[in-house]
């Protein structure tokens, strides 16, 4: 069995342990470089993607690879690049979560782990973020793009506000702004300004790949 | 639990019903054209009347013949791979109908006569479906001659389907001739009969008349241990009472009746306790096989099916609409549901529509998601500690993490699939994926299942031995004129008309 089908295996099986012991096990012995897991990983999840998309496999079974995944490149491989001084290649990064006075958290999850599955790397900020804590993280990590997640017609407004916050801290052209959420239109991110509106997780890949040229 | 099954009878009516239909065998009993059958009933203990060919059965007579009556059976297909049972529990869902048309967009009328080309897309379309278990001559090939239906059928069912196939008992000669062809396939008579490949059909000619064709191909179904499909097509207001208990006591008449027959031609001979009666609409005369009506009738007979320990057959999926449109949506899922909350065993007419007379290849792949969503909703909630999942619950509800869900938990994983009934042609995206695959309704994301299912299907390859044995067979049955089959059923007439009012000629081959 090669390290991907080893590896491929264990995502399947959503086997959190199993794939962090072996991860480590191949870096102690210097049978591969944290960098080249990292690679094996992602077209990993871009096979488990494609079964997605193709209807072969769910929901449940995609997210949950991808938590998998996520444990072993936070507590492994990244330190493990980060130590032998190597740069991490990803497709971008993006910061989101849902806006100020909304709780809901699963559609922006999926989104999470969407973009996840295809070589981006993502940091979830959870609900009720504030404009502040959106950009303070961009600027943290140096993201690509910002995700702003609303089921609300109440809280749709926020959106617009985390826009005029990049604006008055002129850090709006540094980042990508790309909106969604069921309430919200491809007219509403013209409106206020956003650089992409998608309809759900699927096409919100397809979405930030376009905005970051990377189709 | 399980979803409990309706009933439309109370347990003294079920008995003040099955008294009736007593009254009505004992008393009247059923016209029964063929001598040797009356003869054969007579010797068995019923009492003939040669003037008006009714035969009495006496009760003691009925009870005692029931007894032999299987309450579950298997069928299989053409090499046995593929099997399903049927018992007094079990919900299976089946083709069955009598379209000579099909739904053809590129006809004028939206609909065109059904050739042997539709015939065989069927049979590939069941072989491919999920939930919908066998395949029926219902389909009709207009564009073959009507003497040899039965064997191009039967051709074309061992080339392109791993699933049992039902045919009508017509008659001695062509019923013989499906059985010598089936014992080729499955390497001979025994392996037939303990195996058994086909469904036949028989239909009593309400009120209480038994035909000849019927009777003479039922003795060969009986015969081989075919599992026969009894159904009456009363319709309440024409051709039974129009009130429906009055139609459920004489259709039990018919059905009980040749039920006696069938385990006095062969003892152990599995049957279906059958119906297909609906009501006559009392605008237009026709029937109406949407009609809620039709539901309380199959849940009636079920009952009864229940009472004497038949696995029953009745119909889903029916609908009087002509069109693909809210009304056959409507009529089709309310008929089906209704059939299997009453606990119908065989549920049949998957892919029919206009009272069955039109054939929607679109509707079977539709009907098959049917099936899946109506066999979940009969199995109900489970209720146990796993299911609860108080544990999950528990966890979720407390993770750290701010915003969370249950899907990547193995709980969901592991149950998802046995929970939650996943319909292949509904549509639950969000609108712009929906509009980004080209704003299809169901009918047209039908057609390009239907489409994909086609391109895809591999024919079975046959021995050739079998193969020209088939074919020599075949031969045979073409040489053969409509006189000769007039001859071998002991008929003196100059054309059968078949359901639905196609009619056979005797100077036609």
């Amino acid at each position: 069995m090669s390290i991907k089908e080893k590896i491929q295996e264990l995502v399947i099986e959503w086997d959190e342990e199993g794939l962090k012991k072996y991860c480590q096990l191949l870096l102690k012995n210097e049978e591969a470089k944290a960098s080249d897991l990292l690679k094996i990983i992602g077209e990993v999840m871009k096979f488990i993607g494609d079964q997605f998309e193709l209807e072969e496999i769910f929901l449940p079974e995609l997210i949950g690879s991808a938590e998998v995944v996520k444990a072993t490149i936070d507590e492994i491989l990244d330190p493990a690049i980060r130590a032998s001084g190597e740069e991490k290649k990803t497709m971008g990064k993006v910061v989101i979560g849902t806006v100020e006075s909304d709780v809901h958290s699963i559609g922006k999850d999926l989104v999470g782990s969407f973009l996840f599955s295809n070589g981006f790397e993502v940091y979830n900020l959870g609900v009720e973020v504030t404009a502040d804590q959106f950009i303070s993280k961009a600027e943290e990590v140096g993201a690509d793009v910002i995700g702003l997640s609303s089921l609300l017609t109440m809280s749709m407004d926020f959106q617009k506000h985390v826009i005029e916050e990049l604006k008055k801290r002129g850090l709006r052209e540094k980042y990508k702004v790309i909106v969604g959420g069921a309430p919200t239109t491809e007219e509403w991110a013209d409106q206020i300004g956003a650089d992409a509106w998608a309809d759900d997780g699927i096409e919100a890949v397809y979405k930030i790949k376009e905005i970051l040229n990377k189709n | 639990m399980k979803l409990k099954k309706i009933e439309v009878f109370s347990k003294d009516e079920l008995e003040t019903i099955h008294s009736a239909t007593m009254t009505l065998l004992s008393e009247l009993g059923i016209k029964i054209d063929a001598q040797d059958t009356r003869d054969l009933l007579k010797k068995n203990g019923a009492i003939v009347d040669e003037d008006t060919l009714f035969v009495r059965f006496p009760e003691s007579m009925i009870m005692e013949k029931l007894k032999t009556v299987p309450d579950s059976f298997k069928l299989h297909g053409p090499d046995g791979s593929f099997s399903f049972e049927v018992n007094t529990k079990s919900t299976r869902f089946a083709t069955i109908g009598t379209p000579v048309k099909i739904r053809d967009l590129n006809s004028k009328r939206g609909v065109r006569k059904s050739t042997m080309a539709d015939t065989i897309e069927q049979i590939k379309i069941v072989d491919s479906l999920e939930n919908i278990v066998c395949s029926h001559i219902d389909v009709w090939p207009n564009d073959v001659p009507y003497i040899t239906i039965h064997t191009e059928c039967i051709y074309q069912w061992v080339k392109n389907t791993r699933k049992p196939y039902g045919l009508g008992c017509l008659g001695k000669l062509a019923s013989q001739d499906m059985m010598n062809m089936a014992s080729i396939i499955v390497g001979g008579e025994e392996e037939l009969i303990r195996r058994p490949r086909f469904i036949g059909f028989m239909n009593p000619t309400s009120p209480l008349h038994l035909p000849k064709l019927m009777t003479n191909g039922f003795a060969i179904f009986t015969k081989y241990k075919q599992p026969t499909i009894i159904a009456p097509e009363a319709i309440a207001g024409s051709s039974s009472p129009v009130t429906l208990a009055g139609l459920i006591t004489q259709t039990n008449a018919e059905i009980v009746g040749s039920a006696v027959l069938s385990q006095i031609l062969n003892p152990g001979a599995p049957i279906f306790f059958g119906t297909v009666s609906h009501i006559t609409d009392m605008r237009s005369g026709n029937s109406a096989m949407g009609s809620v009506e039709m539901g309380l009738i199959t849940t009636g007979i079920a009952q009864l099916a229940r009472f004497y320990n038949i696995p029953s057959r009745g119909p889903g999926a029916g609908t009087d609409s002509k069109v693909l449109d809210l009304q056959n949506g409507y009529e089709r899922l309310q008929t089906l549901m209704l059939a299997a909350q009453a606990g119908v065993n065989y549920i049949t007419c998957a892919g029919t529509y206009e009272a069955t007379l039109v054939e929607a290849l679109e509707l079977l792949v539709i009907d098959d998601d049917l099936a899946g969503m109506v066999q979940r909703t009969m199995e109900g909630i489970s209720v146990n500690e796993d299911t609860i999942g108080l544990d999950v619950i528990k966890k979720v509800a407390t993770s750290k993490t701010k915003g969370v869900n249950f899907l990547a938990e193995s709980h969901t994983r592991k149950f998802m699939k046995s929970e939650l009934y996943m319909p292949r042609l509904s549509d639950r995206t969000r609108r712009s994926t929906w509009e980004k695959k080209g704003s299809k309704d169901i009918i047209e994301r039908a057609r390009e299942k239907v489409n994909q299912i086609l391109e895809d299907h591999q024919p079975n390859k046959l021995e050739n031995i079998m193969e020209e044995q088939l074919l020599d067979y075949m031969k045979q049955v073409q040489s053969r004129t409509f006189d000769d089959y007039k001859e071998a059923e002991g008929l003196r007439v100059d054309s059968i008309t078949l359901p639905d009012g196609i009619e056979i000629k005797s100077n036609q081959k």
